[in-house]
């Protein structure tokens, strides 16, 4: 049985993560998690969560700013409107819902991230196996 | 992409101004913290005055004699009385007029110093920015018409210091004074010129601000009613706690030499009554131009922005990357003939902030920031779940 891991992708501006993830995407703090960064969070496709669900991860993170504060004014909303399937490209409505986690959090709420995640991955290991692998 | 350098001070106010943002979401939610509406609570109250001002504007007489000798109502001075203590709630709306335009300063400032702290303000923003200036420039300057428009010994006195160093700038002095004074001294032309001002230059707000809104795709301009409803509550507390009066009415044959310094607008004057008028000049035209060049003065290597790239082959001309582009930056131009579809995206350079929400809303993969391609960030979630254990 491999390894479980949980993939994580987050706007480098939301939750500050630099002190506690390393260069190759490990987090001290919450193991089996790793961490893929991106400019905003409104960069992330919908396809890159199926992506990662395909290939047998656990669950996936995905961590944007405070809902109403996005530096690039808008790209929180987006990403989480196409997780709602609201805006086009959608999250397949095959998605196992409950193995994505979207977390809004700003800069300073780097501890909440960890509890949420740490959460979200114990509720993890009461589903299911995923179905692909 | 551009990143505060590390140890710049900016990323101190940027971490308190997260920090303070952060504690307000504890107890208002994202939903209603007015921090996230910044831009909207001037706009806000923009509508107030022009609302609570139409009102003013039915009783106001622009004049320093009597024209219309009717219910005793005199000049400017009288009927601004008369709004004040004989009309039901008249006093109410001169209030709310006045507080609402300091209100209007104050959010301002807010707004200012919160894109400045967050660093939005330069690059693809900086239209945003001298934009900005100008129209905060202009609200000053409305601001202070109204003081005029009362017509009591401050606004005499006021409108000679204004008068004067209008006169003391080369060139275009004597024209200016000329034109602010409606003739060569104050008549009840001046007045109605003073009221054509404050009205006209308000109307001009609305042009600026659609400047301000370019490139800004779904600007927010309204708070929701419950951030509405607290904006309005200060007002009215203000209008209920400091009720206005008007000093006494102004008289052409005095020359009154002390006024009570309103510091949202008339701090100008305090300064002009500090120095020589030519040093005056001097400090505010500087002082604007440092203000106006701050994009480009506070960091003075700017990393380039590594702007979106269409992956021509790839692209379907569906337009979603151009819907969803935060800063007008794509462009639907019609595809090359031999095309298998109408149209092609393409991006413009100046306006790209990097942010890759494009690339977010491609299911195509036909649209790419150059330094994190979508394709690699896909192969590396590949690889990390080839490479457990």
């Amino acid at each position: 049985m491999s390894e479980k891991i949980v993939i994580t992708l987050v706007c480098e501006r939301a939750a500050d993560l630099n002190g506690v993830v390393d260069d190759s995407g490990n987090c001290s703090e919450v193991p089996g998690m790793k961490v893929i960064k991106f400019p905003c969070s409104g960069m992330i496709q919908p396809l890159m969560i199926e992506a990662a669900l395909k290939g047998g991860a656990e669950g996936v993170i995905v961590c944007g700013c405070q809902i109403g504060d996005c530096y690039y004014r808008e790209g929180n909303r987006m990403i989480r409107e196409r997780l709602l399937g609201e805006r086009p490209p959608t999250l397949k409505k095959a998605t196992d819902r409950r193995r994505v986690l979207a977390l809004w959090l700003a800069k300073p709420q780097r501890q909440r991230f960890i509890s949420e995640s740490k959460e979200f991955i114990a509720s993890l290991a009461g589903l299911a196996a995923p179905e692909a692998k | 992409m551009q990143k505060i350098v590390d140890n710049h001070p900016l990323k101190t106010f940027n971490g308190l101004t997260l920090a303070i943002e952060n504690a307000i979401n504890a107890f208002m939610t994202s939903k209603y913290n007015p921090f996230y509406y910044h831009g909207a609570l001037p706009q806000y109250y923009l509508w107030v005055l022009y609302l609570s001002g139409l009102l003013l504007f039915a009783y106001y007489i622009p004049t320093i004699d009597n024209a219309y000798n009717s219910r005793n109502l005199t000049n400017a001075w009288t009927s601004v009385d008369y709004i004040t203590k004989s009309l039901p709630f008249g006093g109410v709306i001169r209030g709310i007029h006045r507080y609402a335009g300091d209100a209007m300063v104050i959010t301002i400032l807010l707004h200012a110093l919160r894109v400045w702290f967050t660093d939005r303000y330069r690059q693809y923003r900086w239209l945003q920015w001298v934009s900005g200036i100008v129209l905060a420039i202009f609200v000053l300057f409305i601001g202070q018409t109204g003081f005029y428009l009362v017509w009591d010994d401050r606004s005499l006195l006021l409108t000679r210091m204004t008068a004067g160093a209008f006169e003391a700038l080369p060139v275009i002095g004597p024209g200016l004074k000329t034109w602010f004074l409606n003739g060569d001294q104050v008549t009840n032309l001046t007045l109605s010129n003073f009221l054509f001002i404050h009205i006209g230059l308000s109307f001009f707000l609305l042009f600026g601000l659609w400047v301000h809104y370019l490139r800004m795709t779904r600007p927010v301009l309204t708070p929701p009613p419950a951030v509405n409803y607290i904006l309005t509550a200060f007002v009215l507390i203000c209008v209920f706690i400091w009720p206005l009066s008007s000093g006494n009415m102004a008289d052409l044959n005095q020359q009154p030499t002390s006024f009570d310094v309103d510091w949202f607008f008339l701090w100008p004057y305090a300064m002009l009554s500090q120095m020589p008028v030519g040093v005056y000049w001097a400090v505010m035209l500087i002082g604007t131009g440092l203000i106006t060049a701050i994009p480009w003065l506070m960091i003075p290597k700017q990393s380039a922005i590594e702007t979106a790239e269409v992956v021509l082959n790839k692209c379907t001309g569906c337009s979603l990357c151009f819907k969803d582009c935060p800063y007008q930056a794509i462009e639907m131009v019609p595809a090359p003939a031999g095309s298998r579809f109408k149209l092609l995206a393409t991006v413009k350079d100046f306006r790209c902030s990097g942010c890759g929400v494009c690339v977010g809303a491609c299911a195509f993969d036909a649209i790419d920031l150059p330094d994190l391609p979508d394709a690699e960030v896909t192969s590396k979630i590949k690889a990390l779940l080839e490479a457990r254990g």
